[in-house]
């Protein structure tokens, strides 16, 4: 009965080590692709105005969801934090997409550059995104509904 | 249900990692666009027009082709009114290609003399309102305005005439006449040299005409002019004052008459 239950929480140790060391793996990987991206706007994002402040916002929101996700994977809270990574993508998208195009004056210069079409583009797959967390929650009760019954 | 989702998945991912390589390499692309104006060439067209062409230099060394690149530029008036303008279109800059081309800009210089005859006396700055637009990669639209002003030199700057100079002529048997001698001077600013004629008139003070001449005027670009007009009057018409009517006519422009009283 005590090797069961020591077996038991040794188990639960080693899913919630797993938890983290994945979730902090997918952190990592998340933070050096953003990086190595931010390397190639970094140009552009000199002459637009909080462009990588709006940035930073949103991957440190991102990345803290995705981490989070990770850690409870396995539970109903899984799927709610997807849906929610899908609606801050979105609502992010929707903030971008009030302007949309940037503006920037040098002198008696003007620079526009117009990228709704990447914005709305973003928001069709952050919609495929929460659809796919919607699913995936049904298919999670689903599954738990057939457990209990069985 | 895990099949579909499964595939949902794979497609988000594939779609998300297609748009972010793609529009981070497209926003990478446009810092490798070069775009030069050179300095204008200023010729004269038939039907008295002055055609500004403007050397442009393309370069595109980014990954994707550019589309659409569209070049307008807009002279205005000190009033702030368009007074040539001009367009280029190209459809497509394949990428990794240089391009030299040249933008055209048409002035019509009666029209413009005629709306603004200040520009004919005064030197001024006009302005000039540029627009450069295309699509990078294709799909990104970008546009880059930029408002500059050029400088225009009046082709009679500082026209001025002096103090006029009364030679008596007296022949046995005719009525008393004096030679008037005006002398006449400007300076040509203009980026063209000016031919044409000066046709002068003399009145009196009770505005009777009293005396006509013409002289044929050449001044080059950025030089000075020094004549004079000559006019036979009788002496029984001269009064003290009186006002001169001067015209010009010159292959771009006609003008007149510009009123200069004397005497008074």
């Amino acid at each position: 009965m005590v090797s069961e239950t020591n077996s038991n929480s040794k188990g639960k140790l080693r899913k919630i080590v797993s938890r983290a060391l994945k979730a902090t793996m997918k952190g990592v990987i998340l933070y050096v692709v953003y990086f190595v991206l931010m390397q190639f706007i970094a140009p552009v994002s000199e002459f637009i105005p909080d462009f990588q402040q709006m940035v930073e916002i949103f991957v440190t929101v991102y990345i803290s969801l995705v981490i989070v996700t990770e850690l409870i994977s396995g539970t109903i809270f899984q799927h709610f934090l997807n849906t929610a990574k899908a609606f801050c993508i979105i609502v992010y998208v929707m903030f971008l997409l009030r302007t949309g195009i940037f503006g920037l004056t040098v002198g008696n210069m003007s620079l526009t550059v117009d990228i709704r079409l990447f914005l709305v583009l973003a928001m069709l797959m952050g919609l495929l995104g929460l659809a796919k967390s919607v699913m995936q929650a049904i298919n999670y009760v689903n599954e738990r509904a057939e457990i209990t019954s069985i | 249900m895990k099949i579909p989702i499964r595939i949902i998945g794979i497609a988000t991912s594939v779609f998300w990692i297609f748009l972010i390589i793609f529009s981070v390499s497209a926003l990478y692309s446009i810092k490798d666009i070069k775009l030069e104006f050179g300095e204008p060439q200023i010729s004269l067209t038939s039907g008295d027009r002055v055609l500004f062409s403007f050397p442009i230099a393309i370069a595109n060394k980014g990954y994707y082709n550019l589309a659409d690149l569209n070049v307008s530029t807009e002279i205005l008036s000190e009033q702030n009114q368009p007074i040539a303008w001009g367009h280029s279109f190209i459809p497509i800059i394949s990428k990794g290609e240089a391009l030299n081309t040249t933008h055209n800009i048409e002035l019509n210089l009666t029209e413009l003399l005629q709306r603004s005859p200040r520009l004919m006396f005064n030197d001024t700055e006009l302005g000039i309102n540029r627009t450069v637009s295309m699509r990078a990669a294709e799909v990104i639209p970008i546009q880059v305005s930029s408002n500059n002003s050029m400088p225009w030199g009046a082709p009679l700057y500082n026209f001025t005439l002096g103090t006029p100079e009364f030679a008596a002529i007296v022949s046995p048997g005719s009525t008393a006449r004096y030679r008037v001698i005006v002398p006449m001077s400007f300076e040509n600013h203009a980026f063209f040299d000016l031919t044409g004629t000066v046709q002068g008139r003399m009145y009196n003070n009770t505005n009777m005409l009293i005396g006509e001449d013409q002289v044929v005027i050449e001044a080059r670009q950025s030089s000075s002019y020094h004549g004079s007009l000559e006019f036979y009057v009788p002496a029984t018409d001269l009064t003290i004052g009186g006002h001169f009517e001067v015209l010009f006519a010159a292959p771009f422009f006609n003008y007149g008459p510009l009123v200069v009283p004397y005497g008074e």
